[in-house]
C-alpha cells in the first residue's frame, strides 16, 4: 500500500509539473503548419502554394488553375490548399512570417487586407499592376489593397448581397417589393407572426446589420491626420443602428445571439410543406442555389431549382432611405503573395492566369463578381446577375483601418449588434463600444 | 529562464529532496533513478521550457502584429501585467474559470465516484454495459462530442426544445440555450462533465477493487452500516485516487477551451462567456496583442500551480508518513 501511494505521489506531481507548464503553452501555440508545403529547395521548378478561403471558389476553377499552371510553368506544381474563413487571420498570421510554411499567393477577405498590407507581409505588386488589368479592376478593392501608395493585394472577386423573398406570402398580404427603407420595416414588421419571421436575422449578424448604417449615410469609423476614430456616435450611425434594431425587434424571430445562420433554409418550405419560417431573409447572391422548390439533378441527387418559380421566390435590393438601393456590405477577396515566397516568380505568373480574360470570365459564370469590371458581363443579364451587379456598385467597405482585422478577431461588432439586438439603449451602446474600438483601430 | 519555471519545478525538487531526508540506514544514493529520469526532463525542457521562456520574454515586450512580421520588440518592462490586471474584465473571466473549473471538477468527482460505486456494486453484465458506455462516451472526439451537443440544443432544431415542448412547456418553443451565459455554461458543464466522468468513474473503479473484502466483513461484522464502511473504510482506501483524479480534473477544467469556443460558434454573448483559454486566444489571436496573451497564460501558469499546491503537498506529506 505504502508503495502505492509513493508511485501515485510522484506520478502525481510529474503530471502536475507537466500540466502546469503546458497550461500556458495554448495561447501561443501556433496551429501545427503544413509541412506537406515546403519547397524542397529546389531552385526553379517548383512546387508553390495557394491558399483559397472557405469553398466560394469551385473545383472547377481549381483544376483550371491548376492545371494552366503545370502547363505554361513547365516542371512546377500547384498545390490549393482550402482555409477556413474563421481561421484565416490567425493561420496568415502564423504562416505568413514563416518563409518555409508561407503559401506563396494567397487569397485574403478584403476587410482583412489591411491589417497585412500595413506590415509588409505582402510583395509589392505595384510593377505587375498595370499588366493585371490596371485601372479596370474594382477601385474600392484596389484601394483596400494599397499601403504607402503601393498596390500589396489585388481584388480577387467580388460579391453582393440583396433580399430573398417568398412572393406568394407577400402577395398574399398585400404587399409588393419596398421601394424605400422605412416601407421595408413596415412590411416585414407586418408579415411577422411568431412562427415566422418577417424579415429572418440574427442579432449578431453585423456583415448584414450595417447596411442600414449605411443606408443613413453613417460611417463606422473615419481616418482624420491618420489616426481612425470609431463613429459609432456619430448621429446618422446611431439613425441607423436604431432603424435596425427596429427591425429585428418588429420582424425576427431569430436570437439575439445568432450569426451565419443558414437563412436560405428559412424560405423554403417545411418537410412536410409546412409554411417557411420567414417571409424574407438577406444573403449573398449565391444562397439562390439552396433557396427553390425540390427537384432532381443530373445525378439524380434532390437539390433546390434555385427558384425557378417567380410567382413564390424573387428578390430585390435592399431599398435606400429615400427610394433607389442601400450599400450593402461589399463581399469579396483580394489576393496577394506572400513577401517571404521563395519562388515569387511563379507566384506572379500564376497571378496572370487568374487576371486572364480566360479565368475572370470563368468566376462570372460561376457567380463571383470577376476582379476586372471589363469581364463583369460574364455574370449574365437575368435579374440575379443584375441585382448583384446593381447592388455591388454601391456596396462600401469596413474601414480600412490596421486595426480593423483585430476589432473583427475580438468579435467586437458581434457583441455590439447582439447588445442592440437585445433591446439596449443605442446611444448609450455605441458610446461604450466606440471606447473600446479607438484604440484598436490604430493598432498595427 | 526565471521565478516562473524555478516555482514550477518545485514540485518535483521537492520530491527527491524528502526522500534524502528519509532514514539514512536505508542505502546510499543511487545514481540510477537520475539517469532515468534525464530523457524526461530534456523533453519537458525542449518541449515546454523554449515556449515558456519566450512567453515570458514576450510578456515583457510591446509584442504585436507588427513585431510578429519582424519589427524589432520593445523592452516594457511589466506594463502589459498592469495593463492587464488594472481591467476589471480579465478579473470578471479569472473568477468566473475558477467557478467553472471548480464546479465541474466537483461534479465530475462526485458523479464519478458514484458511478465507480454502482460499478462495484452490480453484476457482471449490467458492470460490462456500464464500462462500455463509459468508454466510449471516453473515446469519443471532443469535438464531436461538442457538435453532438451543440445540436442537442440548437434553437431551431435541437431535440431538447423539441422534447420540453412535447410534455407541455411551450416557452421552450425556439428557446436559444446559448444565449444567455447562465444556459451556456450549464449546457457547456454537461459537455465537459460527460466527457471527464468515465476516466473518474474507471480510476476510482480500479481502486475499489482493491479495497480487500476481509476488511469490509470484518467491519460489517462488527456491526457497520454501508454507510459507516464507505465513510470509514472505503473513502479512506482509495483516497490518494480520488485526490490525483480531483486534481487532473481542477487542472484541466481551468484549461477549457475548444468546448466552449465550438459552442460560442453557435451564436452565444461572447464577452460573457469566455474563460481563460478563451480570453487568452482573443487577446493574441484574435486582438494580435501577442504581449498580453503571454502575461495572461503566466497568469494562468502561476494560477494552476497554486491551486494544485495544496493537493501535491498532502500527496508528498502522505508519502513520508
Amino acid at each position: 500500500m505504502k508503495r502505492n501511494r509513493l508511485v501515485v505521489a510522484s506520478v502525481a506531481s510529474t503530471i502536475t509539473l507537466a500540466m502546469a507548464l503546458t497550461a500556458c503553452s495554448s495561447g501561443s501555440d501556433a496551429p501545427a503548419d503544413d509541412e506537406s508545403t515546403s519547397a524542397d529547395g529546389t531552385p526553379e521548378p517548383a512546387d508553390i502554394t495557394l491558399w483559397l478561403a472557405g469553398p466560394d471558389t469551385p473545383d472547377a476553377l481549381r483544376d483550371y488553375l491548376t492545371s494552366t499552371f503545370e502547363e505554361e510553368n513547365p516542371g512546377s506544381t500547384l498545390t490549393i490548399e482550402q482555409q477556413e474563413w474563421p481561421d484565416l487571420v490567425t493561420s496568415l498570421t502564423t504562416a505568413l512570417p514563416d518563409a518555409e510554411n508561407t503559401p506563396d499567393v494567397t487569397e485574403i477577405g478584403n476587410t482583412q487586407s489591411p491589417t497585412f498590407t500595413t506590415v509588409g507581409a505582402f510583395r509589392d505588386l505595384t510593377p505587375l499592376y498595370e499588366e493585371l488589368g490596371g485601372d479596370a479592376l474594382l477601385p474600392s478593392f484596389v484601394e483596400v489593397g494599397m499601403a504607402e501608395g503601393k498596390n500589396y493585394s489585388l481584388p480577387y472577386y467580388f460579391g453582393s448581397r440583396y433580399m430573398f423573398y417568398r412572393k406568394d406570402i407577400w402577395t398574399a398580404a398585400g404587399l409588393e417589393a419596398p421601394t424605400t427603407l422605412s416601407e421595408f420595416s413596415d412590411a416585414v414588421k407586418e408579415l411577422h407572426t411568431d412562427s415566422q419571421s418577417g424579415f429572418a436575422i440574427g442579432g449578431q449578424d453585423w456583415r448584414n446589420g450595417i447596411s442600414w448604417v449605411f443606408a443613413n449615410d453613417g460611417e463606422l469609423a473615419v481616418e482624420e491626420d491618420g489616426k481612425w476614430t470609431s463613429t459609432l456616435s456619430d448621429a446618422n450611425t446611431i439613425k441607423g443602428l436604431e432603424q435596425w434594431q427596429d427591425v429585428f425587434e418588429g420582424a425576427s424571430n431569430v436570437p439575439a445571439s445568432a450569426m451565419d445562420v443558414a437563412y436560405w433554409d428559412f424560405l423554403n418550405d417545411g418537410t412536410d410543406g409546412e409554411a417557411p419560417e420567414a417571409a424574407t431573409i438577406m444573403a449573398p447572391n449565391w444562397a439562390r442555389w439552396s433557396i427553390g422548390d425540390l427537384t432532381t439533378n443530373d445525378d439524380g441527387e434532390e437539390v433546390r431549382d434555385g427558384m425557378v418559380d417567380d410567382s413564390k421566390y424573387d428578390i430585390f435590393g435592399l431599398p435606400g432611405v429615400d427610394g433607389g438601393l442601400a450599400p450593402v456590405f461589399a463581399g469579396g477577396s483580394n489576393i496577394g503573395i506572400s513577401a517571404q515566397s521563395q519562388h515569387p516568380e511563379l507566384a506572379e505568373n500564376l497571378l496572370r492566369i487568374i487576371f486572364s480574360e480566360e479565368y475572370q470570365t470563368m468566376l462570372g459564370e460561376n457567380g463571383l463578381g470577376p476582379a476586372n469590371s471589363d469581364y463583369v458581363s460574364s455574370l449574365g443579364d437575368d435579374k440575379f446577375a443584375q441585382t448583384m451587379i446593381d447592388t455591388a456598385a454601391v456596396s462600401q467597405l469596413t474601414p480600412a483601418a490596421p486595426g480593423w482585422a483585430a476589432v473583427e478577431g475580438a468579435s467586437l461588432y458581434e457583441q455590439l449588434f447582439q447588445a442592440i439586438a437585445e433591446g439596449g439603449d443605442v446611444t448609450e451602446i455605441a458610446a461604450e463600444y466606440d471606447e473600446k474600438i479607438t484604440p484598436m483601430l490604430n493598432n498595427g | 529562464m526565471s521565478a516562473t519555471s524555478t516555482v514550477a519545478s518545485d514540485p518535483a525538487a521537492d520530491a527527491p529532496d524528502r526522500r534524502r531526508e528519509q532514514p539514512p540506514r536505508r542505502r546510499r544514493r543511487p545514481r540510477l533513478p537520475y539517469a532515468l529520469l534525464v530523457p524526461a526532463v530534456a523533453v519537458i525542457l525542449v518541449a515546454v521550457g523554449y515556449p515558456v521562456y519566450w512567453q515570458v520574454v514576450t510578456s515583457l515586450q510591446e509584442f504585436g502584429l507588427a513585431q510578429q512580421f519582424g519589427a524589432p520588440p520593445t523592452f516594457v518592462g511589466l506594463d502589459n501585467y498592469a495593463r492587464l490586471f488594472m481591467d476589471p474584465s480579465l478579473w470578471a473571466v479569472v473568477v468566473r474559470s475558477l467557478l467553472f473549473c471548480l464546479v465541474n471538477a466537483g461534479l465530475t468527482v462526485g458523479i464519478g465516484v458514484a458511478l465507480a460505486l454502482l460499478m462495484n456494486a452490480v453484476g457482471r453484465v449490467p458492470r460490462l454495459v456500464l464500462q462500455v458506455a463509459l468508454l466510449l462516451a471516453w473515446a469519443m472526439p471532443m469535438v464531436a462530442a461538442v457538435t453532438v451537443f451543440k445540436w442537442l440544443f440548437d434553437w431551431r432544431s435541437g431535440v431538447v426544445n423539441w422534447l420540453l415542448v412535447a410534455i407541455g412547456l411551450d416557452q421552450y418553443q425556439g428557446y436559444s440555450w446559448l444565449a444567455q451565459p447562465m444556459t451556456f455554461f450549464l449546457v457547456a458543464s454537461l459537455v465537459v462533465v460527460w466527457m471527464s466522468v468515465p476516466f473518474v468513474a474507471l480510476s476510482v473503479f480500479a481502486a475499489l477493487t482493491q479495497v480487500s473484502d476481509e476488511v469490509l466483513e470484518a467491519a460489517a461484522i462488527d456491526g457497520a452500516g454501508p454507510w459507516q464502511r464507505f465513510w470509514g473504510i472505503i473513502l479512506p482506501m482509495v483516497r490518494p485516487v480520488i485526490s490525483i483524479v480531483l486534481l487532473l480534473q481542477i487542472i484541466w477544467d481551468l484549461r477549457v477551451f475548444a468546448q466552449i469556443r465550438i459552442l460560442q460558434d453557435a451564436g452565444a454573448p461572447i464577452d460573457q462567456t469566455n474563460l481563460l483559454g478563451n480570453y487568452i486566444y482573443e487577446l493574441g489571436l484574435g486582438r494580435q496583442d501577442f504581449a498580453g496573451a503571454s502575461a495572461v497564460s503566466i497568469f494562468v501558469l502561476l494560477l494552476t500551480v497554486l491551486l494544485s499546491w495544496p493537493y501535491v503537498r498532502s500527496l508528498l506529506k502522505e508519502d513520508e508518513a
